[in-house]
């Protein structure tokens, strides 16, 4: 049974994650999900260059690539409704990307108790050896379940599948 | 870009008090849509609210990716506005703490250079909406200067 939701909760995250905000704006894939385990293939684009003279990548996207990557391991190892918000997020920039290569990043829970979740992750190019980025990530473990993954999903099915983005009408909370 | 064209337009940025000029510079910044403004006394930046910076898209909240990366960013455009430095800074590490949730609105950020070094500079950021006094996220960053 536990296997069965996970099957389904694959895909979902999938789309959750590819097609909607931010995560459709960057254009990252998700290439791998288990259970506290998740990677990530970014390709190079040219909007979010930081460094004009040499088309280096601005370290923010690094940020939000592991974040998301990290924040989707945290949500594998949930066994009931709950969110992960993030609590802290460190990270050590090893050396620059390269421009016009893409980034690959991997996330792992290297700890998960009742309340907090411990995730490291790293980011590379061409070696994963020798990554460009290494972070480590806590994450809180909250259970509501109005907000939960899978009832956000259901609530948004329509959404996540056309990738649509309607949230001006939400307004200001 | 060339180096010699950013060194000249840094220079007119500072001259004429214009952070933005500096952002503008950047293709990262108008990605998130990051903007800026010297009010006399300190840069402020902010961060219209815009769909595609969503994270949680049923509550709706910013995404904290957006978050660290505006909070980097700004301290960056610190560095460059701030401190007579030639060319982009290069970020060595960057640690986050996120207080509150980021609403679905504008997010402000102001930065402070906490210590400037021969190669090294700490730069600490914070962000905010409504209040200031009720921060999001406060982040603390190490730049190295080229």
């Amino acid at each position: 049974m536990v296997n069965l939701k996970f099957a389904i909760f694959k895909p979902m995250l999938k789309l959750a994650m590819e097609r909607t905000g931010h995560g459709a704006a960057l254009g990252f894939e998700l290439t791998k999900i288990g259970r506290g385990e998740v990677e990530m293939t970014f390709p190079y684009k040219l909007e979010v260059v930081g460094n004009p003279v040499t088309g280096v990548i601005h370290g923010g996207v690094i940020v939000s690539l592991l974040d998301t990557c990290c924040g989707c391991a945290a949500i594998t190892t949930l066994t009931r409704s709950a969110v992960t918000p993030t609590m802290d997020l460190r990270l050590d920039y090893m050396h620059p990307a390269e421009p016009n290569k893409p980034i690959y990043v991997a996330a792992k829970v290297y700890r998960d108790t009742s309340n907090v979740v411990f995730c490291r992750g790293s980011a590379w190019q061409d070696d994963q050896e020798n990554p460009i980025a290494h972070c480590v990530a806590t994450f809180m473990k909250v259970e509501t379940p109005s907000i939960s993954f899978g009832n956000i999903v259901r609530r948004n099915f329509r959404r996540f599948i056309l990738g649509k983005k309607v949230y001006e009408q939400a307004g200001d909370k | 870009m060339i180096d010699q064209d950013l060194k000249l337009n840094l220079m007119s940025a500072r001259q004429q008090l214009s952070p933005q000029k500096i952002l503008d510079l950047i293709p990262y910044s108008s990605f998130i849509g990051a903007q800026a403004k010297f009010d006399g006394s300190e840069v402020i930046y902010w961060l219209d609210r815009r769909p595609s910076n969503i994270g949680n898209p049923s509550l709706p909240a910013i995404h904290g990716g957006v978050i660290g990366g505006f909070l980097e960013l700004s301290a960056s455009i610190e560095i460059l506005y701030s401190l007579d430095v030639a060319s982009i800074p290069k970020v060595v590490d960057f640690s986050l703490d996120y207080l509150r949730p980021g609403r679905y609105k504008t997010i402000y950020a102001a930065c402070t250079v906490l210590r400037q070094g021969k190669n090294l500079v700490n730069v600490a950021a914070t962000a905010w909406q409504d209040d200031a006094s009720k921060p999001i996220a406060t982040a603390r960053c190490h730049f190295l200067l080229p």
